[in-house]
C-alpha cells in the first residue's frame, strides 16, 4: 500500500498549532506543578538547572524526536507500531506492556484530575476565601470521604470520554486549543502576583541561586535525569501515537522533539515562578509535594488581596494540566482499542475508559493505594515503556535508516548523525541505570518489598504479554520479519 | 529581598534557555507550516527533503541497495526530485543549479 493509500482512511491534526499544543498539554502534568519547582530548589537551585538543561537537550529532546517519528512512520498506535516493525507476532507483546502501563498510570492520574477538578469547582463557588475555611480539614474531608472522591473520578473519566469520543480534531485539538494558552497565561499572572508579594523574591533566591558543589553529587544527576525523562513524556506512547496523526508534510523534529521538550519544561519553570514565590512570602513547607497544592496553597489565598480570582486561575489552571495529559495518556488506549479489535472510535473510548474507572476505583478510594502504584508503575513501569519504544526505533528501525528515511523527511530543522549514538546507546544506558538505581536505592528501605514486586510485575508484565498477542496478535506486513535490527 | 548577580544570570539564562526557545520555536515551526500550505496550496506540491537531507539519503541509498527498506527510500528520494522539478518555488533552500544536478535513482 503505498504512503498516500495508507493516510487517506486516518484522521489527522487539523492545525500545526493544534498539535503543539496537543503535545504540550499531554506532557505538561501535576509533576510540572508540584514536582519541578521542589526538585530544583532540593538539588542546588540554577546548579540542578544546569544540568537538567544539560541532558534535556541531550536526552529527551532527541528522544521524543525518535517516538514522534516511529508514530508518523508506522501511522499506528502502540500495539501497531511494534508490530510494523518488529515484524512479529510474538514481538507485539512489548506495544502491550506499552499499553498497559499507560492504562495503569492513568487509572491513578486520573484521581489526580480528579482533585484538580475538585478544588477547581470549589475555588469558583469562592470556598476557598470563605470566612473560617481551614485547608486541613476541608482536605481530610474529601480524601476520607469514598462517596465524594469516587464520584469525583467517575465525574472526571466522563470529561474524558466526552472530549475523546470526538476524535482527534474535533475533540483533543479543539479543547487543548484554548486549555494550554489559558493555562500559560495564568502560571504568568499568579507568577507576577508571587514575586511582588513581600518576601516573594526568596523563594525566586531559593530556587535560582546556583549551588556549584551540587554539580560533583550524582544524587543531582539523578534528580536531573528522572525529571528530564520523566516530566517531558518520553517513552509513554503519547508521542507514538499523536505523531501517528501526523500527516506526511508534517515536521516532526522541530514540533515533536524540541518544542514538546523544552515548551514543556518552560512550564515547569513558569510553575516555579508561581508557587515558590507564595510559599516563601507566607512560610510554608516547601517540600510538602501534592499538598502543597491542596492544603499550603488553599490557606494563601484568603490572604492575598482579590483572593478568590487568583484562587480560581491557579487552581483552573493546575486543573488544565492534568485534564490535558489525561486526554494524551488514554489517548494511547483509545487509538490502540480502535485499531486492535473492532470496536468504533466511540466504543474503544468507551472501553478504555470504561477500564480506567474500573482500575482507577482503588486509587481513588485510598491514596496510599496511589501512592504504591506511583512508585511500581513510575519508577519501573515507565523505563520499561521507555525502553521498548527507544529499543524500537534504535535497535530494529535502526537510527541512520529513522535519520535518513523519515526524520528528517519535511523536517522544520536539519538532524545530523549526532542523533544516531544519542538514540542507540545514550538513551537506553540511562533508563537501564535509572531502573537499577531505583532498586539500589530501595533496597534496605520500607519501598524494598515493593520494589521487588514492582521488578517481578514488570517481568511478569513482558512474559504475559509476549505470550497474550504471539497467540491473539495480528499477522505482521509480510516482508517486515525480514528486516534485520538496528542498521545492520 | 535583593538578588545576587549570580541568582539573575542563573534566572535569566534559564528564562532565555526554556521558555525563549520555546517560544521561538513555536513561532518558526507555525511559520513554516503555514508557508508549506501556502504553497501546497499554490502549487499542489512540494519538495520533501532539503539539500542536505536528501544528500543523507541518496548516500544512503548507495550504502544499502539491498535493505529492506531501500525500495522505500528510493521511491521517497524519486518523489522529491519529481516534486523539485515540477515545482516554481521550493521550499528548502534549493538553487536552480542543484536541482539540475539531481538524478532519479533506479527503484
Amino acid at each position: 500500500m503505498s504512503d498516500s493509500e495508507a493516510r487517506t482512511a486516518r484522521e489527522e491534526w487539523g492545525s500545526r498549532f493544534g498539535f503543539l499544543m496537543a503535545m504540550l498539554g499531554a506532557m505538561v502534568g501535576a509533576g510540572n506543578i508540584w514536582r519541578m519547582p521542589f526538585t530544583t530548589g532540593e538539588n542546588g537551585g540554577g546548579a540542578f538547572l544546569v544540568a537538567y538543561i544539560l541532558l534535556l537537550y541531550l536526552i529527551a529532546v532527541p528522544g521524543l524526536m525518535a517516538e514522534t517519528m516511529i508514530g508518523r512512520y508506522t501511522n499506528h498506535g502502540v500495539i501497531g507500531a511494534f508490530r510494523k516493525v518488529l515484524g512479529s507476532k510474538r514481538a507485539q507483546g512489548l506495544g502491550l506492556v506499552v499499553l498497559i502501563v499507560n492504562v495503569a498510570l492513568m487509572s491513578y492520574y486520573a484521581p489526580i484530575i480528579g482533585w484538580a477538578l475538585y478544588y477547581a469547582g470549589h475555588s469558583v463557588l469562592m470556598t476557598f476565601t470563605q470566612p473560617g475555611f481551614q485547608p486541613q480539614a476541608f482536605w481530610d474531608g474529601f480524601i476520607s470521604n469514598p462517596a465524594l472522591v469516587v464520584g469525583i473520578h467517575t465525574v472526571t473519566m466522563a470529561g474524558l470520554a466526552g472530549v475523546l469520543v470526538f476524535g482527534i480534531r474535533r475533540g483533543i485539538e479543539r479543547v487543548v486549543k484554548w486549555m494550554i494558552p489559558l493555562l500559560v497565561v495564568a502560571l504568568v499572572a499568579v507568577s507576577i502576583r508571587g514575586i511582588t508579594l513581600p518576601g516573594g523574591m526568596e523563594g525566586v533566591a531559593f530556587v535560582f541561586t546556583p549551588d556549584w558543589g551540587y554539580l560533583t553529587r550524582g544524587s543531582t544527576w539523578v534528580a536531573a535525569l528522572s525529571q528530564a525523562l520523566f516530566s517531558t513524556g518520553l517513552g509513554w506512547g503519547i508521542a507514538l501515537t499523536y505523531g501517528s496523526y501526523l500527516s506526511r508534510y508534517d515536521d516532526v523534529p522541530l514540533g515533536g522533539g524540541l518544542f514538546t521538550a523544552i515548551g514543556n519544561t518552560s512550564i515547569g519553570l513558569l510553575a516555579v515562578f508561581a508557587t515558590f514565590p507564595v510559599v516563601f512570602a507566607f512560610g510554608l513547607e516547601p517540600s510538602a509535594g501534592s499538598n502543597l497544592l491542596f492544603i499550603s496553597m488553599a490557606q494563601v489565598f484568603p490572604e492575598l488581596p482579590g483572593g478568590s480570582l487568583w484562587a480560581i486561575v491557579f487552581f483552573v489552571s493546575f486543573f488544565f494540566a492534568t485534564f490535558t495529559s489525561g486526554l494524551g495518556i488514554t489517548e494511547v488506549a483509545v487509538t490502540t482499542v480502535s485499531e486492535e479489535t473492532r470496536l468504533s472510535r466511540t466504543g474503544a473510548v468507551l472501553a478504555s475508559c470504561g477500564a480506567i474507572w474500573l482500575f482507577g476505583l482503588p486509587s481513588a478510594y485510598s491514596s496510599a493505594f496511589l501512592g504504591r502504584m506511583d512508585f511500581m508503575f513510575g519508577s519501573f513501569g515507565l523505563p520499561l515503556a521507555t525502553l521498548s519504544i527507544i529499543a524500537l526505533v534504535a535497535w530494529k528501525f535502526g537510527p541512520e535508516r529513522a535519520r535518513v528515511l523519515d526524520l528528517n523527511r519535511n523536517a522544520g530543522v536539519y538532524v545530523g548523525p549526532w542523533w544516531n549514538p544519542v538514540v542507540k546507546y545514550v538513551i537506553p544506558v540511562v533508563m537501564v541505570f535509572i531502573l537499577g538505581y531505583g532498586v539500589y536505592s530501595s533496597i534496605g528501605t520500607a519501598n524494598q518489598r515493593l520494589m521487588l514486586l514492582g521488578v517481578a510485575f514488570m517481568a511478569g508484565l513482558v512474559v504475559v504479554s509476549t505470550l497474550v498477542m504471539s497467540v491473539v496478535g495480528d499477522e505482521p506486513p509480510s516482508g517486515s520479519a525480514t528486516v534485520p535490527g538496528g542498521d545492520d | 529581598m535583593a538578588l545576587s548577580t549570580l541568582t539573575w544570570v542563573s534566572m535569566l539564562v534559564s528564562l532565555l534557555l526554556l521558555p525563549g526557545v520555546a517560544a521561538a520555536v513555536l513561532v518558526r515551526s507555525l511559520r513554516t507550516e503555514e508557508r508549506k500550505l501556502a504553497l501546497l496550496r499554490e502549487q499542489g506540491d512540494i519538495d520533501s527533503y532539503s539539500p542536505r537531507a536528501l544528500s543523507d539519503l541518496r548516500e544512503w541509498i548507495r550504502a544499502n541497495p539491498d535493505d529492506p527498506y531501500a525500495p522505500i527510500a528510493r521511491r521517497r528520494y524519486n518523489e522529491c526530485v519529481r516534486s523539485l522539478r515540477g515545482i516554481d518555488e521550493p521550499h528548502y533552500d534549493w538553487s536552480d543549479e542543484e536541482i539540475a544536478r539531481l538524478e532519479l535513482v533506479d527503484e
